[in-house]
């Protein structure tokens, strides 16, 4: 089983597209924690009278695969309205590269978060625009929806993996059917609590595996 | 290419490539035949045993090969555990075990044993005091490593060896002690009885032997019941045909191995000094994982790169045609940190960076001077394409 990386990954990998910082940038947001694993902050320079993206930027604290779909979404981004921009899948992301091995489809995601998180940021700040939903099943079911299954780079919610969430003044609880050994188990349980900690007004997130 | 993943798996020397070539044209009988040829290919065994045997202070017999390094392994912990009748039995290990080790301790585990996993310090040293504490009436075997894969560290055998044999005169039964001495097969000299193993598991591939080929060696006296079954006319520990082809190639990389072992290995520690010096003088911000000098087997070198991740490290240099490994998350099928690493008390974010060398005696000077030019650049690219910056920027 060869875990490859497509000719398009490896380009954007070793030469990436907008890398950098932007001074005065309009909005910048971070995605993901060095403490569990890769990490991106992606910048945004916005023209105020069109909402069209003038230049983007992006860091990654990360592997080949996060380099690339940094890369690649902030081309799909650049001159792009902000709507536009917040439209940008993960999925287009990925198949922008000429697809990613599933264990590493979580790495598009990351970028795609990075993106709309800034734009979403910048929503707030200048439309007052409050991406803050009301903490409910289906807020914690969407965020859940950006964690992959990694042998498949499926999300768990589609994959009908979450059994049970509850809610009770911001404790989180939720409920997974994972097979007890599988060696997917604990870094999944791990990116479960780190995508519904952020969350607004998530106090604790328990996982169980049932 | 400049390959510095020789735990890996290591280039077939050309001689045992030739040796290997005349077995598999010329003398490819099964060895249990009266026949001429069938005579030649059971000397040939012979005689690989005996070459190994005279090397580790064991006799002709108590050598039998195996399918592979994983195979001896596990011949020597299920054979051993299930020879026995021992109430409530537990099994020893540690924390920081080759997979091989580890996969048939869960194994067991499923079966009813009680393992126990003994911690290590902080460059990866065994806990003996642990050791000595967790041995009973109740244990069957104890398993420990000679150099470990990941960050090199020489382990105490000879130490530990001593501990099972006083529990084991205490209890009044020979606790069974097996050593997995691939990864120190390399630059490591072995005596059986210096420290007192009664199985010992190699490797061929790791000593520029072909793979898929073993070898275990079983104390005269120590009981194993076989795990799988077939014609016994070669071993009935390991029924089957057995691998004459590979088995006169691990032979040769045997018999070259010890050629000039002593001059190879001075060769290996120069060379991973050489380039451990060249990382810290022109890298700022790394960590050695595992530890430094003689206590380091000469063959390996594992630095943790901070503010970067490991596979993007890894990937630049092979790009250059320089090949190694990382203990990155981001590269483990798993998703998880090295183990080993997290053993040690490094944090994800240590682990996330890590990479590792390991040499072999076709390393070249050369080899070590190109990667050190190669791998500064790569290093602070990406750091400056990093989110996280070092402290004083």
């Amino acid at each position: 089983m060869a875990i490859k990386y497509t000719a398009r990954v490896i380009e954007h990998f070793k030469n990436p597209h907008n890398i950098g910082v932007i001074e005065n940038a309009d909005a910048s947001a971070t995605e993901g924690s060095p403490a569990c694993g890769d990490e991106i902050t992606v910048y945004l320079k916005i023209d105020k009278a069109t909402d069209r993206i003038e230049d983007v930027k992006f860091q990654s604290y990360g592997c080949a695969s996060n380099i690339a779909t940094g890369s690649i979404i902030t081309d799909l981004a650049k001159g792009k309205t902000i709507d536009e921009a917040e439209a940008i899948t993960w999925k287009q992301a990925a198949d922008e590269l000429g697809g990613l091995p599933p264990v590493k489809m979580h790495c598009s995601v990351l970028a795609v978060d990075g993106l709309r998180s800034a734009i979403r940021k910048y929503k707030k700040d200048t439309k007052g625009i409050d991406y803050d939903s009301a903490l409910d099943v289906k807020t914690v079911t969407e965020e859940l929806k950006h964690v992959l299954w990694p042998p498949v780079g499926v999300d768990i919610v589609t994959l009908q993996m979450v059994k049970y969430i509850g809610i009770d003044q911001g404790a989180v609880s939720i409920e997974v059917s994972i097979n007890s050994d599988d060696k997917f188990l604990d870094p999944t349980i791990d990116e479960i609590i780190e995508h519904v900690s952020k969350i607004k007004g998530v106090k604790s997130v328990s996982v169980e595996n049932v | 290419m400049i390959y510095l993943d020789n735990f890996r798996s290591t280039m077939v020397a050309p001689e045992v490539w030739e040796a290997m070539r005349a077995v598999a044209t010329e003398e490819y009988a099964v060895p249990a035949a009266f026949t001429q040829c069938g005579t030649g290919a059971a000397e040939l065994i012979e005689r690989a045993q005996s070459r190994l045997a005279t090397f580790i202070g064991a006799t002709q017999n108590e050598i039998v090969f195996t399918g592979s390094g994983t195979e001896a392994v596990n011949i020597a912990l299920l054979g051993s555990v299930r020879a026995q009748t021992i109430d409530k039995p537990e099994i020893v290990t540690s924390e920081i075990e080759y997979p091989a080790t580890l996969a048939v301790f869960k194994a067991l585990e499923k079966e009813g044993y009680k393992a126990h996993y003994i911690g290590v310090d902080g460059q990866g040293r065994y806990d003996l005091d642990q050791l000595a504490s967790m041995l009973n009436e109740h244990t069957a075997m104890v398993s420990l490593m000679g150099v470990n894969h990941m960050i090199g560290t020489i382990e105490p055998l000879a130490k530990a060896g001593d501990i099972i044999a006083e529990a084991s005169q205490r209890i009044g039964r020979r606790i069974l002690y097996h050593v997995d001495f691939a990864s120190a097969l390399q630059t490591q000299r072995l005596n059986v009885d210096t420290i007192k193993a009664d199985l010992v598991s190699f490797s061929s591939n790791k000593i520029h032997g072909p793979k898929g080929v073993g070898a275990l060696y079983v104390r005269k006296g120590t009981k194993l019941r076989p795990i799988t079954f077939g014609s016994e006319s070669y071993s009935p520990l390991v029924p089957g045909t057995p691998n004459t082809m590979g088995i006169a190639g691990f032979d040769k990389a045997v018999e070259l191995l010890y050629a000039n072992f002593d001059g190879d290995v001075g060769q290996m520690r120069n060379l991973v000094n050489r380039l451990a010096t060249g990382i810290q003088e022109r890298i700022p911000y790394i960590l050695l994982n595992g530890p430094e000098g003689m206590e380091r087997a000469a063959s390996h070198l594992c630095y943790s790169f901070l503010f970067i991740e490991g596979e993007a490290i890894m990937m630049f240099l092979d790009m250059e045609g320089i090949i190694v490994d990382t203990g990155s998350a981001c590269a483990a099928a798993t998703l998880k940190p090295d183990y080993i690493l997290m053993a040690i008390g490094r944090n994800h974010e240590q682990a996330h960076g890590s990479i590792r060398f390991t040499l072999s005696r076709y390393t070249t000077e050369a080899d070590i001077d190109t990667t050190l030019v190669k791998l500064v650049p790569i290093v602070e690219r990406l750091r400056a394409q990093s989110t996280i910056r070092p402290p004083s920027q």
